[in-house]
C-alpha cells in the first residue's frame, strides 16, 4: 500500500495541492510530516501500519500558516473529523484533499470500529465492520453498580488533560474544564464526575469514536465506552451522528423547529 | 449569574432537617417565577426543600450548571420555563427541551438515578401547577435519596 499512498500523496502536489500532510514512521512509531514538493524524499516513508495521530488536530493547526488546499492521508475517522469539524467552521473542506487510508482488520477489530474503510481508499479495503463494544461493566443492568464503575474509574484520573489535548474534537479556544468556578483545582482525582461529564455532554454531538482520548489516557479510564453512551443517547434522541452527513449539523447546535420535538414527550414532561 | 449563586443556593435551608433532600430549581422569569410567586402570593404551601435560581430563559441553562449543582451536593435539579411557544425570546426553550434530553438520558446510562432531574413547563398564570409540581419533584427526589455525586453529598446509591 506505500507505493500507492506515496503516489497519490505526489499526485495531489502535482496537481496543485500548497501542502501534504501525513505519518511517516515504522514498527509503531509515527511522525507527522509536511511535504510541499512531490520530490520530497519523506513522502516514500509514508507509514501505512497502524500508527495513529490526531491527524485534523495537526491540520487545524497548520491550515493558518498556508495558503492553498492541503492533502491529508488519513484514516475514515480523521475523514469524519474534518467532515463534523467543517460544520463548526473549524477547517475549511475546499482546501481539503482527503486521501484515504483503509484500516486493517486487525486495527478495525481491536479498535471495536463499524467503519473501517473510507469511502473512495486508494486501494481497495479488505477489513469488515467490527462490533462497537462497551466495557462490560458500564453494561450492567443494575445502575448502582454503573455509577460506582463510572466513580471508580473517574477517582483515577490525574487530570492531565491528555484526553482533551490530543481529541481534534476539542477545539475551544476556552475550555469549561479550566474554568475554576465549573471544575475545582484539585487534580488527583479532579472534581468527580464533574470533570468527566462535562466533556461527555459536549462529546454527544461531537465525538468521531476515534479512540485516542482512551489510548492516550494514563489511568486507563474506559473513555471511549464513555463517549459511544452519549453519541448513543444523541442518536437515539435525534438520529444524529457525528461526522456522517456533511449536511447534516447537530441538533443540539440550533434551535430549530417545533417538529424537531417531536417524539421526544419522554424525555420531558408537557403536562 | 455566576457560580457562585449556585454554590451559595447548595446550602441547606433552615427548616430542612439533615437528612432529607436539597433541590435546586431554575426557573424561568417570565414564566415560572412568575409562577411560583403566584403561588407565593396564594398562600399555597409546598416543601422547602426547594432552592430556586432566577434565569431570563430556560434557554440560558448550560448543562454544566445542572452538573454543577450535582457536584455540590445537590440531590434533584429542576428546570421550569415557558412552555413550548410561549418563550419570550422564541424558541429558548427548544434548546432547553433538547440539552434536557441529552443530559437525562447521559446521567441514566451511566447509573444516576433520573428521578433526580426534572424539566417542566409552568405559566405565569399556573400557580397551583407549580405547586403541584415542587410537591411532587421533592417526594419524587426523596424516593431517589440522598445523592452521590457530589462531593459534599453522601448517603445511598
Ligand atoms: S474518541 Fe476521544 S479523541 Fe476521538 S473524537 Fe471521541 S472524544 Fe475525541
Ligand atoms: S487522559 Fe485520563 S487521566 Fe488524563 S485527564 Fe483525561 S481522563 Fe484524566
Ligand atoms: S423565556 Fe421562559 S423559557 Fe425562554
Amino acid at each position: 500500500m506505500r507505493e500507492e499512498l506515496a503516489a497519490a500523496i505526489r499526485e495531489a502536489l502535482e496537481d496543485g495541492a500548497a501542502a501534504a500532510v501525513f505519518l511517516t514512521g515504522e514498527d509503531g512509531t509515527a511522525e507527522p510530516r509536511v511535504a510541499r514538493d512531490p520530490s520530497d524524499a519523506a513522502i516514500e516513508k509514508v507509514a501505512t501500519g497502524d500508527e495513529r495521530y490526531p491527524m485534523a488536530g495537526f491540520v487545524m493547526m497548520l491550515s493558518p500558516l498556508l495558503e492553498g488546499g492541503i492533502a491529508v492521508a488519513g484514516r475514515e475517522c480523521d475523514r469524519r473529523m474534518f467532515v463534523e469539524l467543517a460544520k463548526h467552521g473549524q477547517v475549511d473542506p475546499d482546501r481539503i484533499r482527503f486521501i484515504g487510508i483503509p484500516c486493517s482488520q486487525e486495527l478495525a477489530d481491536a479498535c471495536g470500529c463499524d467503519h473501517p474503510c473510507p469511502p473512495d481508499s486508494i486501494v481497495a479495503c479488505a477489513a469488515g465492520p467490527a462490533q462497537a463494544r462497551l466495557v462490560e461493566e458500564a453494561t450492567s443492568e443494575d445502575a448502582a453498580e454503573r455509577f460506582a464503575f463510572w466513580m471508580d474509574s473517574f477517582s483515577r484520573c490525574i487530570k492531565c488533560m491528555g484526553c482533551r489535548n490530543v481529541c481534534p474534537m476539542c477545539y475551544c479556544k476556552e475550555c469549561a474544564l479550566d474554568n475554576l468556578e465549573l471544575v475545582g483545582p484539585e487534580s488527583a482525582p479532579p472534581d468527580i464526575p464533574i470533570f468527566h461529564l462535562i466533556r461527555a455532554v459536549d462529546m454527544a454531538d461531537h465525538c468521531v469514536d476515534c479512540g485516542m482520548c482512551e489510548a492516550i489516557c494514563p489511568a486507563e479510564i474506559p473513555l471511549r465506552s464513555l463517549y459511544r453512551q452519549a453519541r448513543e443517547v444523541v442518536k437515539e434522541a435525534f438520529g444524529y451522528e457525528p461526522g456522517v452527513n456533511p449536511d447534516e449539523k447537530s441538533p443540539i447546535e440550533k434551535l430549530g423547529e417545533v417538529s424537531d420535538l417531536a417524539g421526544m414527550e419522554e424525555g420531558f414532561r408537557t403536562t | 449569574m455566576t457560580n457562585e449563586t449556585i454554590e451559595d443556593t447548595t446550602e441547606k435551608p433552615a427548616e430542612v432537617a439533615d437528612d432529607d433532600v436539597r433541590i435546586l430549581a431554575f426557573l424561568c422569569n417570565w414564566c415560572s417565577y412568575a409562577g411560583a410567586d403566584l403561588a407565593g402570593v396564594s398562600r399555597m404551601q409546598y416543601p422547602p426543600n426547594v432552592r430556586d435560581i432566577r434565569v431570563m430563559c430556560t434557554g440560558t441553562i448550560s448543562p454544566y450548571f445542572v452538573l454543577k449543582a450535582f457536584q455540590e451536593g445537590i440531590d434533584g435539579v429542576l428546570i421550569a420555563g415557558c412552555h413550548i411557544g410561549d418563550c419570550h425570546y422564541g424558541k429558548g426553550n427548544y434548546a432547553t427541551a433538547k440539552r434536557f434530553r441529552v443530559l437525562e438520558d447521559l446521567l441514566t446510562s451511566i447509573g444516576v438515578d433520573p428521578r433526580r432531574i426534572r424539566l417542566e413547563w409552568v405559566s405565569a398564570a399556573e400557580g397551583a401547577k407549580f405547586q403541584q409540581v415542587i410537591t411532587d419533584f421533592t417526594e419524587q427526589v426523596r424516593q431517589a435519596g440522598r445523592s452521590p455525586l457530589g462531593r459534599k453529598g453522601g448517603g445511598q446509591a
